[in-house]
């Protein structure tokens, strides 16, 4: 991520997501809203800010998303727990290239990261959760790509 | 009816990145003893109230040991407790001593085995999951400066490691490295392997 280098195992993480990903997004009947891509997609955002938005929507999943996931089946929530000690373990490390400032947000990005708030103010708080769960994908794909 | 109690002895066996509870037997005259256990992640312990997630392959098991490698999935301190059930009635948690981090967990140097098919020389690797590289050395005997070097990501059948000089000796060893982790094993043994052809003598 740029100057800062974390190690993240995105292939667990992944891994982990893709067994319980149908499931959450069955669960998320709002299909015409995206949280992470509306107005824009994340691959619009430059290369540079990578790292601080990495770190911004780690703390966003980690903080707001994750916590308000619970469902009733003990598999997908032992899924869930998987995903966000993995998020909480990379997001120390993000957060040490923050404190260190290899990890500043341009303009453009803190608009955007301020329009995924926005978007997820939007909706009641579990239905929140459960759609940003679900757009995982988008935020794995655009750190992979990107 | 007489109290149930915990679980003692909780411990963890963790080697190559599969982590095992174990725990001794409660032992009541005539009855089935039954075990549940459960885990709690950091993440649990700071953004969710401590909340424990419930293990169901290990629920109401007999077993007195439970595979929680897929739910240990992440480089953080996990807390692990495991009660006794007979029938409704159940015992307090007995909980493991401390936290388990997989970072920890005991790493052994990977079997290998290397062959000389005609000039070429192959390494099969043991095949431990996805988590795991290997780094491969090899040199020409009697060349020990010039060793060569070779990542393996994935593990295939075999591994292609060089085209040998005829009857030449070539040594191997292989390590393995984990990088959610961060962490390698130790080298193997080294084997040593010679290519076909060499010498051979012309009868005049």
């Amino acid at each position: 991520l740029g100057s800062c280098r974390v190690p993240i195992s995105m292939a667990e993480i992944r891994a982990g997501f893709n067994t319980i990903k149908a499931n959450i997004q069955a669960r998320d009947p709002i299909k015409t809203l995206s949280i992470l891509s509306y107005p824009h997609s994340l691959h619009k955002l430059k290369s540079s800010d990578r790292c601080c938005i990495t770190h911004h929507l780690f703390n966003f999943y980690v903080d707001k998303v994750f916590k308000h996931c619970k469902t009733e089946d003990s598999y997908v929530n032992r899924k869930i727990s998987s995903i966000a000690n993995s998020f909480l373990s990379v997001r120390r490390s993000l957060q040490q290239c923050h404190e260190q400032n290899k990890c500043l947000c341009g303009q453009e990005s803190t608009e955007k990261l301020r329009q995924i708030l926005v978007n997820y103010q939007g909706l009641n708080v579990t239905s929140a959760a459960i759609k940003s769960l679900g757009e995982l994908d988008i935020l794995l794909d655009w750190m992979e790509k990107s | 009816d007489a109290l149930l109690s915990p679980p003692q002895n909780i411990s963890i066996l963790s080697t190559n990145m599969k982590h095992f509870l174990t725990w001794s037997p409660v032992i009541v005259q005539g009855e089935t003893v039954k075990y549940s256990v459960e885990f709690q992640g950091e993440y649990e312990r700071e953004y969710a109230n401590e909340t424990w997630i419930p293990i169901s392959e290990c629920s109401l098991t007999t077993a007195t040991e439970c595979n929680i490698t897929e739910d240990i999935s992440a480089t953080v301190a996990y807390s692990l407790r495991v009660r006794a059930e007979v029938g409704a009635r159940s015992s307090e948690w007995g909980t493991l001593q401390g936290f388990f981090n997989r970072i920890t967990t005991s790493l052994t140097p990977p079997l290998m085995k290397v062959i000389a098919d005609g000039y070429h020389l192959l390494v099969e690797l043991e095949d431990l999951g996805p988590a795991f590289q290997f780094c491969v050395l090899y040199w020409k005997k009697g060349q020990e400066r010039r060793v060569q070097q070779k990542v393996v990501k994935e593990v295939s059948s075999v591994v292609h490691l060089d085209t040998m000089e005829a009857g030449a000796d070539y040594c191997v060893k292989a390590q393995t490295y984990i990088e959610a982790i961060n962490r390698s094993s130790s080298f193997s043994q080294t084997q040593c392997v010679r290519a076909q052809g060499g010498t051979s003598m012309w009868l005049v």
